[in-house]
């Protein structure tokens, strides 16, 4: 009984950091369905979210989800000055050069946070931190929940915008066919700055909802929330929505669930080796299928 | 050909001449030769056959690895572990490629992040193996011919042979048989194959030789660290710097690596103060800049002017 009851605790965790994986793994997913973008820059973007609450709440005294309006605006203003700037002209180029330029994004974001703020891990300390919520005898952690609030609400506006209005269904058309999208009327180069920002302010709010939790180092974090980031996308199944969401979810449980019953020193590299057999023997994704759609 | 062999002898006179007009900056020199050498060995696989590795930092820490331990457990001479070192890489390149070979482009690189970061993780984890997280160091070392391993003029000696030896490797590459189909595989597989070539053995060959190179830097870096910890050999970012080196440098030429190592870490040195230790900041500007305005890199575009300022000539009679 009382193992019954450990699995049903990791299992919640899991899901629940899961959660937050997933709204990582959608926006890269969004972005690389849209723009073909191989985004070395999401993890980055996630940290640079973290700072942001971080810098609110050492200056203001805010907790960490009263700055997640801010941190979602600069976000997309951010994102769509990267993809002006940078990822428009390349657009024609192939592949690896769109991955080396955001890698080039993402040693300068991680080393300018690294000048202004030090080397030092942070993080943000808030007085609900150690509470729970009993869930027959489960224990639920009330940040863990709170991020999974956000990932579904994120998520599902997210599914509105390209479900149910006419600029997603341009957003849609493009991820399927860019020359046929043009053709049509609709100004893809505009529809591929907005998916950027999206992407980057999906990122960001990740970040503000991951603080609590998580410490947030300047250079290090980035890279390893980007390793998640494609372990989630490649999981499910490159640029589709739905699949990153399951992706995200599955990735959480195999990390927890393999810290808890095989050995924790390699929680991080479960998830790599996920990712490389899904790379090599399944490369559509877990529940691909070959055509990409968001 | 005799431009790169006065190259050859350039760099040589450059690097006899530099630690008597620098003796206080032979660690810089040491770097910059290393870089030198590891980012030619990485343009062997990510230029020349066009694979692009942000996992090259392995075969860095199994070259230094190899020494710490073959020299403190073993009682092994450093050039007998190095050369272990070298078959130990070069076995893992062939397992490693033969895996991931079947990926393409951006797919290939970022098995080559899991594969690299997944074997940080053992090598950290595994105590038995590395001596764990804490890190090995090196106390004693043989003196042959009454040479001490540790000084930095003799590291720095060894380390120009390196630089001196890996790009010698290239030069001979570019004209031969094997640098041709490594660019026909480069530019189209299918067309590579339509000629004769099979992809997969020219880009095993190609990694294997890479990985080997780079593990005897690797052993060198090692005896010039003494003190070694996985966190930094295995490393995701020296990956990253090894491979933007020789990107911005000019992917697919003889000299831009080098090039590339001299302006890196030139660089990071003159900022050294300024950045502290956020010195990548300026590989991600320089990579960013490349990418825009210089796509083949600083001796690439410099190769491309000359060749169509020559064509421009040839055609005007």
């Amino acid at each position: 009984m009382a193992e019954l009851i450990s699995l049903l605790q990791n299992l919640s965790n899991g899901l629940l950091i899961g959660g937050v994986y997933a709204m990582i793994g959608v926006g890269l997913t969004l972005i690389f369905g849209v723009m073909r973008t191989i985004n070395f820059a999401h993890g980055d973007f996630v940290v640079l979210g973290m700072y942001t609450a971080f810098l609110f709440n050492m200056q203001l005294g805010w907790d960490p989800y009263f700055s997640l309006p801010v941190a979602m605006a600069a976000g997309f203003l951010l994102g769509l000055l990267i993809e002006r700037v940078v990822l428009a002209p390349i657009v024609d180029k192939p592949h690896e050069t769109s991955l080396l330029a955001t890698l080039g994004i993402s040693l300068i974001i991680g080393n300018t946070l690294l000048l202004t703020f030090g080397g030092e891990s942070k993080s943000v300390h808030v007085s609900y931190a150690s509470l729970t919520v009993p869930l027959g005898a489960v224990r639920i952690s009330v940040i863990l929940l709170l991020a999974g609030l956000v990932t579904i609400i994120v998520i599902g506006a997210l599914y509105f915008l390209l479900h149910r209005t006419e600029f997603g269904r341009s957003i849609r058309a493009t991820a399927e066919n860019r020359l046929g999208a043009e053709l049509v009327g609709i100004n893809t180069r505009r529809v591929q700055g907005v998916v950027f920002g999206l992407g980057t302010a999906l990122a960001m709010t990740a970040g503000v909802a991951l603080i609590p939790l998580l410490f947030a180092t300047p250079t290090q974090t980035g890279a390893i929330l980007t390793l998640k980031a494609f372990v989630v996308i490649v999981l499910g199944g490159l640029g589709r929505i739905g699949a990153a969401v399951a992706g995200g979810l599955l990735l959480g449980m195999v990390e927890v669930l393999g810290a808890a019953y095989v050995s924790s020193a390699y929680r991080d590299a479960y998830g790599l080796l996920v990712f490389l057999v899904i790379l090599l023997f399944k490369p559509e994704g877990l529940f691909g299928r070959t055509v990409k759609r968001v | 050909m005799i431009g790169n062999l006065f190259g050859l002898l350039l760099l040589l006179g450059a690097g006899l001449a530099y630690p008597w007009l620098l003796p206080g900056a032979l660690t810089v020199g040491i770097t910059i030769l290393l870089f030198a050498g590891w980012a030619t060995a990485w343009d062997i696989l990510g230029g020349w056959a066009g694979q692009v590795s942000l996992g090259h930092a392995s075969f860095v820490g199994i070259g230094a690895y190899f020494v710490a331990i073959g020299a403190m457990d073993y009682d092994l001479a450093p050039w007998w572990s190095v050369l272990l070192a070298v078959a130990a890489a070069m076995l893992l390149a062939l397992f490693w490629g033969g895996l991931t070979f079947r990926l393409h482009g951006p797919y290939f690189t970022l098995s080559t992040i899991a594969i690299a970061e997944i074997l940080r993780l053992i090598a950290i984890n595994e105590n038995w193996l590395t001596g764990g997280a804490t890190g090995v160091f090196i106390a004693t070392l043989p003196m042959p011919f009454g040479i001490d391993l540790f000084d930095r003029l003799t590291q720095f000696y060894l380390a120009l042979a390196f630089a001196l030896g890996v790009i010698g490797c290239v030069v001979a590459l570019s004209r031969s048989r094997f640098g041709y189909q490594l660019r026909a595989v480069r530019e189209d597989e299918n067309s590579a194959m339509a000629a004769g070539i099979d992809p997969t053995r020219v880009k095993l060959k190609a990694f294997m030789l890479s990985s080997g190179l780079t593990a005897i830097g690797g052993g060198i870096y090692g005896m010039m660290l003494s003190f070694l910890e996985p966190h930094i050999l295995f490393f995701l970012l020296l990956s990253v710097q090894i491979a933007l080196t020789a990107i911005i440098g000019g992917r697919g030429t003889v000299w831009g690596p080098l090039v590339g190592a001299v302006l890196l870490v030139g660089a990071g040195e003159v900022f050294r103060t300024t950045f502290a230790e956020a010195n990548l900041l300026i590989y991600g500007v320089l990579i960013l800049l490349v990418i825009l305005f210089l796509p083949s890199g600083i001796v690439g575009e410099v190769n491309r002017r000359l060749i169509r300022r020559r064509y421009a000539r040839s055609a005007q009679g």
